[in-house]
C-alpha cells in the first residue's frame, strides 16, 4: 500500500543548505528537515494548503545554469510552495522578517488584546508568532471591530468573533475532515466571519476538533470556559475509555480535577482528531459530585460506611455457598476483566457472567475463533484510509466507531475509494457514499443475501433465490442499486465494516455472519467491530458466559439477559455488578429493575452512585480509567497503556484489585502487586497477549495479529442463511 | 581600693555608665509600637490587597496571570463568568476564588507586576502574625478593598 | 494617429448583433479560414500577431492556448472573462452589447485551437444587456450550426453557456471566477508555482482556457486578415501590437470607448475623447482604478502602450482611462478607490482583508480633518505591507493607487493632514466630495 510508493526527490537548498527533499514536498514542511521553522496560522498538516493568512511569506529562487540564484519579485507563501528541483528558499532575510511583522500587525490590528481573560491565552498560536516575530507596538489609531463576543455556535463551542482571525481552519475541518460542512464563511472583506450556515446550531459529532486547531481564542470550548488558565494545568497521556476507538487523548487536570480532554497525535489510532463523546464526555464520569468514597454496607434502610476488610468479610459472606452471577460495564481494563473473571470461576465457582448489553447475545463461542479473539477485525483504523472500496454495513459509523468513520472519509476524500453504505437509517457516511442502500428495517440479513449471491459465487448455491429483484421486493433496495453497489466493491480487497450492533436487528446474526462469510469469498477484508469501549478486551480476557480466556471453552453459563431474567425470578441469589448499572445500561429497563429488586444481595462495585444503588447490600468504590494502571484493547484489537493520572477519591481501589483481594481472602487467589502483574498473568494464559505486556506495550500501542477469516462456523451459517431465505 | 581594681573594674563600669548617660540626652531610635508606628518606606510591600474600580467593580478579572508568575506558588485563582445580573468586574470573567498562603509568600511583588488591571498590589499593612496555620490562607474576602461608600448625592 | 476601429468598427450598428448581418459585413470569415488551417497553425497565427491579454495582465495569449494539451484525453474548457468590475473600464459591455458575435466567433476560434467541449461566458451580474444581447446571438448562432454540434464540418462540438455572476470585483479574478463558475464562494485559487496552471488544471480540475472578451474578440480579426497584418499595428511599440480598446470617462467632454492603435499618445486619446471639461487636466488614471495615476506632466510624454506606459509609472490595465480635471481633491479621490477595494476585498488572506480596510480609515480620518502627522509614511509602509503579499492580484490593485497618488500628489496629502482642509478648495472639489467630509471645503 503506501508505504511502498518510490517517491521522486529534489534538491533544494534552504538558508544555503542544499537538502533533497520529494517532490512536490511543501516547503513548510521542507524547513522543518533542517530544524527551522516557518510560522503559519492557516495551515495544517492533515488539511489542504490554502495560503491564507500569508503568515508563511519565504523569499524564494530559482538556481540558474550558470549557478546565480534568481529571486521571484515576490515573496511566495511556504504553506502552498511545492518543492521542485533546484529551488531556492531564504527563510531568515530582512524582507521575510519585515512581512511576518507586517501580516501580525494586520492581524493584530482588529484582534482584541484581551489575552488577560481569553482561554487560549498561554497557548495561543498568536501570542507565540507575535512574541517571536511581531512587532512591539502598532500603529493602528482606529477603533477596533466590535462584534459579538462569547456567541454560543454549539452546547459544545463557543465563538468569539473578535478574536477571529479569518484563517478557515474550521471551516476547512469540517468540509475536509469531518465532512458535516458545518461551518462557513459569511460576509466579505474585512467582515468575513466563520460561522454556521443559517446560524442554526454547529451539530456535529467532531466539533471538539476545531477548539484544538483554531489558532486564536476564536473558537472555546463551553466546558472548559474560564476553568483553568494552561499554566495552572499538568498535563498527561491518556486513552478515552468512552469510544470503541481507543482515542488518544490527553488529560489535563488542575489541582487534581480533571478539566478537559485533548486529542494527542496517534498515526495508527486517531491522528489527532477527537470525537466529541471522547472530548467532553469524560467531565461527567470524573467530576462526578456523587463519586463513592469509601465501602458501605446496607443495615436496614441504610447504608453504613465500613473499612474493605468489613466490606470484603459481607461480599464473600453472601457469596459463600450461593447462587452468583457477575455483571461488569464496558469501561474496566483487561486486568480488570481477567482478575474478576477468574475470581468468578475459583472462588464464587459460577459462570454465570457476561459484559455485553445488547439485546441480542450471541454464544460467544460463536463470535470468538478458537483462541484469537473475533474473527474479522482484519483491518486497522489506519488501514481503511487505504482501502479502495469499503462496505458500510447496518451501522450509523460516525456514531458507533467515529475513527473508523473518520479514515473511512478520509479514504474517499483522499484517494477516491469507493464507500457503499447500507443501513436502514439515514447516517453521515451517506454524505460521501459513492451508493446508499437503505434497507427496510429488519432486512439486512436479505441484503447481505443479495450481496452475497451477486459478489460471491461460491456461496450461489445458499443464495440462489436472492437475486436483485428478490432481495429489492425483500429489502425495498432497487435491484439496480445492489448491482451498482456490487460493482463498486468487485474485485477489490474492500473493507466490510459493520459493528455488533447489528445484532439487535431482526435476523441481525444471521446478516453480520453472511456478511463475514461473502466478505471473505470476495476478497474483501472483515471488519465486526465491538461498539463499547473495552468490550474487546473483556470478552479476550474470557468475560463470557461460556469462554474463558483465550477463547477456552468452558461449561457455558448465563449471559446477561439470562442472568437478568433468572434474577428476576429470584434464582439468583448475589449479584455482583462491577462498573455497571442494568437500569440504565440494560434496554429492557423494566427486566433490569425486577431483577435487582429480587436479588437477595446485590454488590455493587462502581465509581458513582446510580440507581442500581437503592438495591445494594454492599457497595464498593472503584476507581475510574484513569485514577488507575490498566490497559485496554481497542475494537480494532489494539492494546494500549493508561497510567495512572489522577488521584482517585476516598478509598476507591482498581476493580482488579478488589477482585485479588476478594479472592485472597477466599484462599483461590495469588497476589498480584501491581496491574502489571496482571498482565503477565494474562500474556501467560492467553497467548495473543504474549506481547502485550507491560514492558513491551509501545506509546502507539500494539496491534494484535489478525485472525484468519471465518472458516469453522461456515456451514452453520450457511444453514441459517439457507433457513432464512428458504422460509420466505 | 588599690589602683588595679580602679583600673579594671570600676573604670570601665563608669565609662559604661557615660555612655549610657551621654545617650539619654540623644533622641531615641525605638518606637513604642504597638502604640507608636513607624512610618515606613514608600517603596515597602507587604500584604495583599484586591482593588476596586470607582465604580465599585472588583479590579480582578481572574486571569491567573499572579499565579503563572508567582514563584512561591502560593496564589490560586478560580475564574467564573460575568452576567448581567450578577456583575463583579468589566467584562467576562471575574474571580470566584482567589486565595494566597500567606505561609510561602515572600512578597516580590511579581503578582502586582503580572497583574494586567493594577488589582493586586502589596500595601503596607505588615501584620500577619496568627496562631493556626490555616488561617495564613487568605482568602478573596479578606484580600478584598472595602466597597467605597457611596458619593452623597448632590 | 486617430481612432483605429478594428473591433468597434461596426458597433454603431444594429444589424451587426444579428446574424444576417454579422455575416453581410464579412463576419465569421474568420472561422472559415480557420476551420482549414491545423490547430497547431491558428495558435502559431495568434503568436505571430502577438496579442496579448486585454484583461489587465498582458500575458501572451498564444502561449495559454499552447499549453493546453494536445492530445486530448479529457474535456477541455473555455472561459470568457465578462466580470468587467474595474471601475472607469467599461469596454467588454459594449462589445457583448453592440458586438457579441465577435466575441462568439473569438471563443468558436479558440475552441477549435484548444478542443475546447463547452465554453462559459462569465458575465458581471449588473450586465443585463450584454447578457441578453449573447443570448440572442448565441441563439441564433445554434440556429445557424455556428454553435453546437460538428460547427460548420469541423467535427468540433462546441457549447456555448452565460453564467452571470452576483456582481463581485474579486470575481474578475480568473482562479476567483473559476472557484464561482464551479459554485463555490467566490476566492481565488492558488496559482503557478504554488498549484498547476489553469491549462493544466482549471475549472472542474480540466484544461482550461480563459481569457478577457476583447481578447477573444480580437483573435477574430487575426485569423481573418492575419497575424502577420495584426503586427503591424502598433508596430512603433515595444512589445505591443493591435488595438485596444479604452473606456475614457470622468472629466472629459465626449466619454466613451475609444479603440485605438498601441502606441498611440495619452494626450491625443483625450483629444478623441473631446479635451478635458470644466477645468485643465491634473491627472489621468490610464488603466482603470487599479493602475497608480499620472500627473499632467506624466501625461503629455506617455504612450500608450503596455512597456512605454509601465516606464512612466502606470499600466495599460483593462484601459479605463479616467482624466481627472484640476476640480478634483487628490485625497478625496483616493478615499473613495480604496472604499471600492475595501469593499470588494474577499477576505481570503490576511494583507488585503486588514490592509485594505486600515487604509480605508486612515483615509476617512484625514478626510474628517483628523490626520496625523505620520498618516502619509503609514500608508506607505501598508500599500507596502499589502503589494506582493496578499494571495491574489485584489490587493496590489489596492495598493497602487494610493501609493501612486501620494506619490505623485504629496503636496495635498501633506496640505490635508496639516490643516485639516483640501487644498482644492473649489465649489466642484466640494461637490465631489462625500456629505460628511464637507467641512474641509470652504462653504459656497
Amino acid at each position: 500500500m503506501a508505504a511502498a510508493v518510490q517517491t521522486e526527490t529534489v534538491a533544494i537548498t534552504i538558508n544555503d543548505i542544499e537538502l533533497h527533499v520529494p517532490k512536490g514536498e511543501l516547503i513548510v514542511e521542507s524547513v522543518k528537515r533542517l530544524g527551522l521553522e516557518i510560522p503559519i496560522f492557516c495551515y495544517h498538516p492533515r488539511m489542504k494548503p490554502v495560503g491564507m493568512c500569508r503568515m508563511c511569506l519565504v523569499e524564494v529562487g530559482f538556481k540558474q545554469p550558470d549557478g546565480s540564484v534568481r529571486k521571484m519579485p515576490k515573496p511566495q507563501a511556504g504553506c502552498t510552495l511545492p518543492a521542485s528541483e533546484g529551488m531556492v528558499v531564504y527563510t531568515d532575510t530582512e524582507m521575510v522578517h519585515r512581512d511576518r511583522k507586517g501580516v501580525l500587525e494586520f492581524l493584530l490590528i482588529n484582534h482584541p488584546l484581551d489575552c488577560p481573560i481569553c482561554d487560549r491565552g498561554g497557548e495561543c498560536p498568536l501570542q507565540n508568532n507575535t512574541l517571536a516575530y511581531g512587532p512591539s507596538t502598532s500603529r493602528f489609531l482606529e477603533v477596533k471591530r466590535h462584534l459579538p463576543k462569547a456567541y454560543p455556535l454549539s452546547e459544545y463551542v463557543t465563538l468569539d468573533l473578535e478574536r477571529c482571525i479569518q484563517c478557515g481552519r474550521c471551516v476547512r475541518f469540517t468540509e475536509e475532515i469531518s465532512g458535516d460542512s458545518q461551518l462557513a464563511f459569511r460576509f466579505r472583506g474585512a467582515s468575513m466571519q466563520p460561522s454556521t450556515f443559517q446560524l442554526t446550531d454547529f451539530e456535529s459529532r467532531f466539533s471538539g476538533n476545531v477548539i484544538e486547531i483554531c489558532p486564536v481564542g476564536a473558537l472555546t470550548s463551553s466546558k472548559y470556559r474560564f476553568r483553568a488558565r494552561p499554566w495552572d494545568l499538568e498535563t498527561r497521556p491518556g486513552l478515552c475509555t468512552l469510544t470503541p476507538c481507543g482515542t488518544n487523548v490527553f488529560y489535563d487536570y488542575r489541582s487534581g480535577r480533571l478539566v478537559r480532554i485533548n486529542g494527542r497525535t496517534n498515526e495508527d489510532v486517531n491522528e489527532e482528531w477527537t470525537s466529541d463523546t471522547t472530548k467532553f464526555g469524560h467531565d461527567a464520569l470524573y467530576n462526578n459530585p456523587n463519586r463513592i468514597q469509601v465501602p458501605h454496607v446496607r443495615e436496614g434502610e441504610a447504608f453504613r460506611a465500613v473499612e474493605w476488610s468489613e466490606a470484603y468479610a459481607a461480599v464473600l459472606g453472601a457469596c459463600e455457598g450461593k447462587r452468583t452471577a457477575v455483571l461488569a460495564g464496558t469501561m474496566l481494563s483487561n486486568e480488570d476483566y481477567y482478575a474478576w473473571q477468574a475470581l468468578a470461576r475459583t472462588a464464587l465457582a459460577t459462570n454465570h457472567l457476561d459484559l455485553r448489553w445488547q439485546k441480542t447475545l450471541l454464544p460467544a463461542s460463536q463470535m470468538l475463533k478458537a483462541r484469537t479473539g473475533l474473527p474479522g477485525v482484519q483491518y486497522g483504523i489506519a488501514d481503511l484510509e487505504n482501502a479502495l472500496a469499503i462496505l458500510v454495513f447496518g451501522t450509523n459509523l460516525a456514531a458507533d466507531q467515529p475513527m473508523s468513520y473518520l479514515r473511512t472519509r478520509k479514504a474517499w476524500f483522499r484517494n477516491g475509494a469507493r464507500v457503499v453504505v447500507a443501513h436502514h437509517e439515514a447516517s453521515e457516511a451517506e454524505s460521501f457514499a459513492h451508493v446508499v442502500l437503505r434497507y427496510r428495517p429488519g432486512t439486512a440479513a436479505e441484503l447481505a443475501a443479495g450481496l452475497a449471491n451477486l459478489l460471491a459465487p461460491e456461496l450461489a448455491d445458499a443464495t440462489r433465490i436472492a437475486t436483485p429483484e428478490w432481495t429489492e421486493a425483500q429489502t425495498g433496495v432497487p435491484a439496480d442499486r445492489l448491482r451498482e453497489a456490487a460493482e463498486a466493491l468487485r474485485g477489490t480487497e474492500f473493507a466490510a465494516i459493520t459493528t455488533h450492533g447489528l445484532f439487535d436487528e431482526a435476523n441481525g446474526v444471521t446478516a453480520y455472519q453472511t456478511l463475514a462469510l461473502l466478505t471473505s469469498h470476495a476478497g474483501g477484508k472483515f471488519n465486526g467491530l465491538v461498539n463499547h469501549a473495552n468490550e474487546q478486551g473483556g470478552r479476550e480476557m474470557g468475560f463470557a458466559p461460556d469462554l474463558g480466556p483465550g477463547g477456552e471453552a468452558v461449561t457455558a453459563g448465563m449471559n446477561t439477559a439470562e442472568i437478568l431474567q433468572a434474577a428476576a425470578k429470584g434464582e439468583i441469589d448475589t449479584l455482583i455488578l462491577v462498573g455497571c448499572d442494568p437500569i440504565r445500561d440494560f434496554p429492557d429497563t423494566a427486566l433490569a429493575t425486577q431483577a435487582l429488586e429480587n436479588v437477595a444481595n446485590l454488590v455493587l462495585v462502581d465509581s458513582a452512585q446510580t440507581e442500581a444503588c437503592a438495591y445494594a447490600s454492599a457497595i464498593l468504590p472503584m476507581a475510574l480509567p484513569a485514577e488507575r494502571d490498566g490497559t485496554y484493547t481497542s475494537s480494532e484489537r489494539r492494546v494500549q497503556r493508561m497510567e495512572r493520572i489522577l488521584k482517585a477519591p476516598g478509598e476507591s481501589k482498581a476493580p482488579w484489585q478488589i477482585a485479588m483481594e476478594l479472592g485472597l481472602r477466599a484462599g483461590s487467589s495469588a497476589p498480584y502487586f501491581h496491574a502489571r502483574d496482571v498482565m503477565d498473568a494474562i500474556a501467560e494464559q492467553v497467548p495473543a497477549y504474549a506481547g502485550a505486556r507491560y514492558q513491551d506495550i509501545p506509546e502507539t500501542g500494539v496491534r494484535l495479529a489478525n485472525p484468519e477469516g471465518l472458516t469453522r462456523s461456515n456451514d452453520a451459517v450457511v444453514q441459517a442463511l439457507q433457513s432464512l431465505l428458504g422460509g420466505r | 581600693m588599690s589602683f588595679e581594681v580602679f583600673r579594671d573594674v570600676a573604670k570601665p563600669i563608669l565609662a559604661g555608665f557615660g555612655i549610657t548617660a551621654r545617650r539619654l540626652a540623644k533622641p531615641k531610635a525605638t518606637v513604642q509600637y504597638p502604640e507608636e508606628r513607624r512610618e515606613q518606606f514608600p517603596r515597602t510591600r507587604w500584604r495583599h490587597v484586591l482593588t476596586r474600580y470607582d465604580s465599585g467593580l472588583e479590579r480582578c478579572i481572574g486571569c491567573s496571570l499572579c499565579a503563572g508568575a508567582c514563584p512561591a506558588r502560593c496564589i490560586y485563582v478560580e475564574a467564573a463568568e460575568n452576567t448581567d445580573q450578577e456583575r463583579y468586574s468589566p467584562g467576562e470573567r471575574y474571580a470566584v476564588r482567589y486565595e494566597i498562603n500567606m505561609l510561602r509568600c515572600i512578597f516580590c511583588g511579581y503578582c502586582q507586576e503580572a497583574c494586567p488591571t493594577g488589582a493586586i498590589v502589596l500595601r503596607k499593612d505588615f501584620e500577619l502574625a496568627n496562631y493556626e496555620r490555616e488561617d495564613f490562607i487568605y482568602t478573596k474576602e479578606m484580600l478584598l478593598e472595602a466597597r467605597r461608600p457611596e458619593p452623597v448625592a448632590h | 494617429m486617430a481612432e483605429y476601429k478594428l473591433l468597434l468598427e461596426h458597433s454603431h450598428e444594429p444589424e451587426f448583433r444579428t446574424l444576417h448581418g454579422y455575416l453581410a459585413r464579412g463576419g465569421y470569415a474568420a472561422l472559415n479560414r480557420a476551420k482549414g488551417m491545423e490547430r497547431q497553425a491558428i495558435i502559431d497565427e495568434v503568436k505571430t500577431s502577438g496579442l496579448r491579454g486585454r484583461g489587465g495582465a498582458g500575458f501572451p495569449t498564444w502561449i495559454k492556448w499552447n499549453g493546453i494539451e494536445k492530445e486530448k484525453t479529457r474535456p477541455h474548457y473555455l472561459i470568457c472573462n465578462a466580470d468587467e468590475g474595474e471601475p472607469g473600464t467599461f469596454k467588454d459591455k459594449q462589445l457583448m452589447e453592440t458586438t457579441p458575435f465577435l466575441v462568439i466567433e473569438g471563443m468558436t476560434i479558440a475552441a477549435l485551437a484548444t478542443q475546447a467541449d463547452a465554453g462559459y461566458i462569465y458575465i458581471r451580474g449588473e450586465f443585463v444587456d450584454a447578457a441578453k444581447s449573447l443570448r440572442a446571438a448565441i441563439d441564433e448562432a445554434y440556429a445557424h450550426g455556428y454553435l453546437g454540434q460538428n460547427i460548420l464540418g469541423t467535427g468540433l462540438n462546441f457549447d456555448l453557456y452565460i453564467h452571470m455572476g452576483a456582481g463581485s470585483y474579486e470575481c474578475g479574478e480568473e482562479s476567483a471566477l473559476m472557484s464561482s463558475l464551479m459554485g463555490e464562494r467566490g476566492m481565488p485559487r492558488l496559482k503557478f508555482p504554488h498549484a498547476p496552471l489553469p491549462t493544466v488544471a482549471g475549472v472542474w480540475d480540466q484544461p482550461t482556457i480563459i481569457n478577457n472578451v476583447e481578447t477573444y474578440a480580437a483573435a477574430v480579426p487575426i485569423l481573418a486578415k492575419g497575424g502577420e497584418w495584426y503586427v503591424t499595428l502598433g508596430a512603433n511599440t515595444k512589445n505591443s501590437r493591435g488595438t485596444k480598446i479604452f473606456s475614457v470617462s470622468a472629466h472629459v467632454n465626449k466619454p466613451g470607448n475609444y479603440e485605438i492603435e498601441f502606441g498611440t499618445p495619452l494626450m491625443e486619446l483625450l483629444d478623441l475623447a473631446g479635451g478635458m471639461k470644466g477645468g485643465a487636466l491634473k491627472a489621468c488614471v490610464p488603466g482603470g482604478s487599479s493602475v497608480p495615476m499620472l500627473n499632467a506632466e506624466d501625461c503629455q510624454n506617455a504612450i500608450l502602450a503596455y512597456e512605454e506606459l509601465w516606464e512612466t509609472g502606470s499600466m495599460v490595465g483593462s484601459g479605463g482611462c479616467m482624466f481627472l480635471n484640476e476640480h478634483t481633491c487628490i485625497v478625496s479621490y483616493t478615499w473613495r478607490t480604496a472604499q471600492f477595494y475595501a469593499m470588494e476585498s474577499c477576505g481570503k488572506c490576511t494583507p488585503c482583508r486588514e490592509g485594505t480596510k486600515w487604509m480605508l480609515q486612515i483615509l476617512e480620518r484625514i478626510l474628517r480633518g483628523n490626520g496625523q502627522p505620520g498618516d502619509m509614511d503609514l500608508l506607505m509602509e501598508i500599500t507596502k505591507q499589502i503589494d506582493g503579499r496578499s494571495f491574489c492580484g485584489l490587493g496590489d490593485a489596492a495598493a497602487w493607487p494610493v501609493a501612486g497618488a501620494i506619490k505623485k500628489f504629496p503636496e495635498e496629502f501633506e496640505y490635508f493632514i496639516k490643516n485639516g482642509r483640501s487644498m482644492v478648495d473649489t465649489p466642484e472639489a466640494r461637490a465631489m466630495a462625500p456629505r460628511w467630509a464637507q467641512r474641509a471645503f470652504s462653504a459656497v
